[in-house]
């Protein structure tokens, strides 16, 4: 018998103009798993749903019978601030999370950029922003879960201490998931201490040449930035590092950064600091452009910065935003869809370029493509998966990855 | 095994890379766990990735269970053949594939050593992360399946978070590529699920590594303490004032006797010992290893010892990494118990190790990574004595018990593999079980894959893990355990 709150979908709940036909908040984790296990029973389309910021990512649905939102499963569930690892429920915000942990000098080292961005969610995309370059994404920090199943069951995998080899890691296997396998309960990280001192270097480039040569100078160097980021927006790049340490190694990283640079490089701090981190975070998300995600070889910026234009040359101005040490990158296309599918196009086409995804885009878009490319190599296990996790298909059906 | 298999094996990998002769069969019968021990059918080494795929499609066609076999280090039993079963050496995969500095990457097959990748890449100026104590013997396949750490995986984790890709043969035969070399492939992160999976879900044939940049500087220090518990405040109060150490390692009275008999690496003559270890931008450092240095007097070190430089940091890495093996100069045989507890739980763990101590007659001695709360209580006792053996076995038992009621794991490094298995239900609920051999049985629906590994089998409940044996390459000086 389920108690949880229930209602009628609405506008407002639609994906990609879809209306869920029925809206469900389960109290808690017994009543989030019998939800779970009623809809697979009568095989029910279920999405589940934290923040609902990064919803519309995915294919287009067919009919959605069930939206099952976490907004309920919202507390902070422990904080061992000696440890170093907290606990919290899949529904509470990042930034919820982040503002309590704080109280103790700590932080749960994950870039959002969106307010609302829940745990659950951002486990379940394995999001990231730019303090991926130290911190690895969501998958790397998660060391527990708790799982709601499909068949009603609740299970735990992992643990609360960071070094734990025993039985098989799930918590990894959910990070990326989109919410196909099971529905996350709770999550714990390994937390990090909030740094005593920041700063941040930036520096302007007309052209990709000398950007990839002033990068590869950092990235072969000793120095260690927290964030290491570029962005390309009204034709210029400006590559951006973020140090955060004590004062002095601070200063004194900074100071070794910009005699590595071979153009004038501007220090920010304070305010103002924190209001560039948020704008390389959001900026490909603000508007309504499609937004597409795609990976390089972190050698190969200078091959990035032509293929950029080949993407400019297809659909005029776009903003992008990447983490140099990793390639990983974020691309704005304001343009229209037969464009931005172009550009996809384009893009998947590159020897340089890969996991090349649409993560915002219109219906429209989505019809021109499939958002989430050719499927991987292991897509038999993974649907073997999936299949074990949700014999009914129930989960964020149609909608991928798998 | 029938003729006509053992032919068909021959054919796939050539008739001297299968081995049947008892007499060669005797290696491979055990890992470093060697109170476990079984016979296989037959060996087979493979020699490219081609061939694994060829000689687990046989396997699987013929319902053969198989075993992967790095090179033998393991300290779980996870590579303990199945009796009838075929043990897939991959010992002849051990070519470097690829070595890309500029990208920071290397791709190797699974028979390389860790340490190899990090000779390979040290000449440019970087390093392999992940550094268990058997480095320079351990396979990084072993790694893989493992998850292996090491002593400084506080800062830097553990093998899942430097490895990017891996090629694999699954347990159908299907040669798959899982992972990526270019960052957010999309999906379940399925090589999150694989690394550590011990062996039980695929057969890794190429593995491709993350390598860092060598640290600007490195400064270690050791500090003497009259308790296990200052030096525990010591820990707490460095990692309270924001400092994430590269390695903080602990020694009681009982490990540090038995390193200066061993290794002479002239430590105090204190109760507990601290090792700390900073590494980063030489700025940073300097910074901070002065506050790590206050904080130890203050928390009551009786003396603090800087190293002045890198021969006397590895004479005290020497005498942290010889503690195991030391321990045959202070008792006949010792037992070696590794699990976790969440790190402000160390000493209320310590205090009930020492009443069990005291409480069984037999000596403990504690070597722990005490910045993860990882334990390795060794347990003296000599074999010749009636019923210590057995008692010596209760007592590692009871200690995993202490560590799953803090709120620990029974395993933080070395596996729970043919070992523990039976020890997973004081962690995890009969449906988190029952869950995990599904997936399993997903992946490998005849469980022919390093069957009798991670999970418990009922019918083998009551097993409790072995007394330590000295394994061949420790013996040999190749290896230390950590």
């Amino acid at each position: 018998m389920i108690t949880a709150s229930m209602r009628e979908g609405s506008v407002a709940d639609a994906i990609d103009g879809v209306v869920p036909r029925q809206i469900i908040e389960p109290a808690d984790a017994k009543e989030l798993a019998a939800t779970l296990h009623a809809a697979s029973r009568d095989t029910r389309i279920t999405v589940l749903r934290g923040g609902g910021t990064k919803l519309g990512w995915g294919r287009t649905p067919h009919p959605v019978d069930l939206l099952v939102s976490t907004a309920r499963l919202n507390t902070m569930l422990v904080h061992r601030h000696g440890d170093m690892t907290a606990t919290a429920h899949a529904g509470l915000s990042l930034m919820d999370v982040n503002r309590e942990l704080g109280r103790h000098g700590q932080w749960l080292p994950i870039d959002s950029a969106f307010d609302a961005a829940t745990i659950g969610g951002i486990v379940a995309t394995n999001d990231s922003g730019p303090v991926r370059h130290r911190f690895g994404t969501p998958r790397d920090l998660v060391i527990g879960v708790t799982l709601a199943l499909t068949d009603g069951r609740i299970i735990k995998a992992g643990g609360h201490v960071v070094k734990n080899v025993a039985g098989y890691d799930l918590g990894k296997l959910v990070s990326g998931s989109f919410g196909t396998l099971a529905a996350i309960v709770d999550a714990t990280f390994k937390l990090l201490p909030i740094p005593q001192a920041s700063a941040t270097l930036e520096a302007s480039y007309d052209e990709g040449e000398t950007l990839a040569r002033d990068v590869m100078q950092v990235s072969t160097s000793q120095l260690e930035p927290m964030a290491f980021d570029v962005m390309l927006d009204g034709g210029e790049y400006r590559l951006r590092m973020l140090f955060a340490s004590s004062p002095a190694a601070v200063a004194s990283q900074v100071e070794s950064a910009q005699r590595l640079l071979s153009r004038p490089s501007a220090v920010i701090t304070g305010d103002r600091e924190m209001e560039v981190w948020a704008d390389q975070t959001r900026a490909p998300w603000t508007g309504t452009g499609a937004v597409i995600r795609f990976g390089w070889l972190p050698a190969k910026l200078a091959e990035i910065t032509t293929l950029m234009q080949d993407v400019q040359q297809i659909a005029g101005p776009v903003v992008m935003v990447g983490r140099v040490g990793s390639g990983a990158g974020l691309m704005r296309v304001d343009a229209d869809t037969r464009a931005q599918a172009a550009v996809v196009e384009r893009l998947r086409s590159s020897v340089w370029v890969g996991n090349v995804a649409v993560l915002r885009g219109t219906a429209d878009l989505k019809q021109r493509l499939d958002v989430w490319g050719p499927p991987a190599s292991a897509v038999d296990a993974a649907r073997a998966l999936k299949q074990m996790f949700d014999p009914a298909g129930i989960l964020n059906a149609g909608r991928g990855p798998i | 095994m029938d003729e006509r298999l053992v032919e068909e094996f021959r054919r796939i990998a050539a008739p001297e890379n299968v081995l049947r002769e008892p007499i060669k069969l005797l290696t491979y019968e055990c890992d470093a766990l060697p109170h476990l021990r079984e016979t296989p059918a037959l060996v087979v080494l493979p020699g490219s990735a081609a061939e694994v795929q060829a000689v687990v499609r046989l396997c699987a066609k013929e319902g053969v269970p198989f075993v992967a076999r790095g090179h033998g280090t393991g300290l779980s039993g996870g590579a303990l053949p199945v009796p009838g079963g075929v043990v897939i050496s991959l010992a002849r995969l051990n070519r470097v594939l690829e070595v890309d500095i500029p990208n920071r990457r290397v791709t190797v097959e699974p028979g390389v050593t860790n340490l190899e990748i990090t000779k390979q890449v040290a000449p440019f100026g970087y390093y392999y992360a992940p550094d268990p104590s058997s480095q320079q013997v351990c396979s990084i396949g072993g790694n893989v399946a493992e998850n292996s750490g090491g002593a400084h995986c506080l800062k830097y984790g553990f093998t899942v978070h430097h490895v990017i890709a891996v090629e694999a043969v699954l347990p159908s035969g299907e040669l798959v590529k899982i992972g990526s070399p270019l960052p957010d492939a999309p999906g379940p992160d399925l090589l999150g699920l694989l690394i550590g999976s011990e062996g039980t879900l695929a057969v890794v044939t190429k593995v491709t590594v993350r390598i860092l940049r060598k640290p600007e500087t490195v400064q270690t220090l050791l500090a003497a303490f009259n308790s296990i518990s200052e030096a525990g405040a010591a820990v707490s109060d460095i990692i309270g004032a924001g400092i994430i150490p590269a390695a903080v390692e602990m020694m009681d009275a009982v490990a540090i006797r038995a390193a200066e008999a061993a290794v002479h690496p002239n430590f105090p003559p204190a109760d507990t010992i601290l090792i700390v270890e900073l590494d980063g931008p030489s700025s940073e450092v300097r910074e901070l290893f002065a506050v790590v240095e206050e904080t130890c007097r203050r928390a009551g070190a009786t003396t603090v010892e800087v190293a002045p430089d890198e021969s006397q940091r590895m004479r005290i890495w020497k005498g942290r990494k010889a503690a195991f093996a030391a321990m045959g100069r202070v008792s006949p045989n010792y037992y070696v118990q590794d699990g976790v507890v969440p790190r402000t739980k160390l000493p209320e763990v310590l205090g009930r190790i020492a009443a069990l101590s005291k409480r069984s007659g037999l000596p403990i001695g504690n070597v722990f990574h005490a910045g993860d709360g990882n334990l390795h209580p060794l347990i003296c006792y000599d074999e010749r004595i009636p019923g210590q053996a057995t008692l010596a076995e209760e007592v590692a038992g009871e200690i995993l018990t202490y560590c799953v009621e803090a709120g620990g794991s029974i395993t933080g490094e070395h596996g729970v593999g043919a070992d523990k298995r039976d020890y997973m239900p004081r962690m995890f609920s009969d449906d988190d079980l029952d869950v995990m051999q599904r997936l399993r049985d997903a992946i490998d629906p005849h469980r022919l894959c390093n069957p009798g590994k991670v999970l418990p089998t009922p019918r083998l409940c009551g097993e409790v893990p072995g007394p330590y044996r000295q394994h061949p390459v420790e013996a040999a000086g190749l290896a230390e355990r950590f």
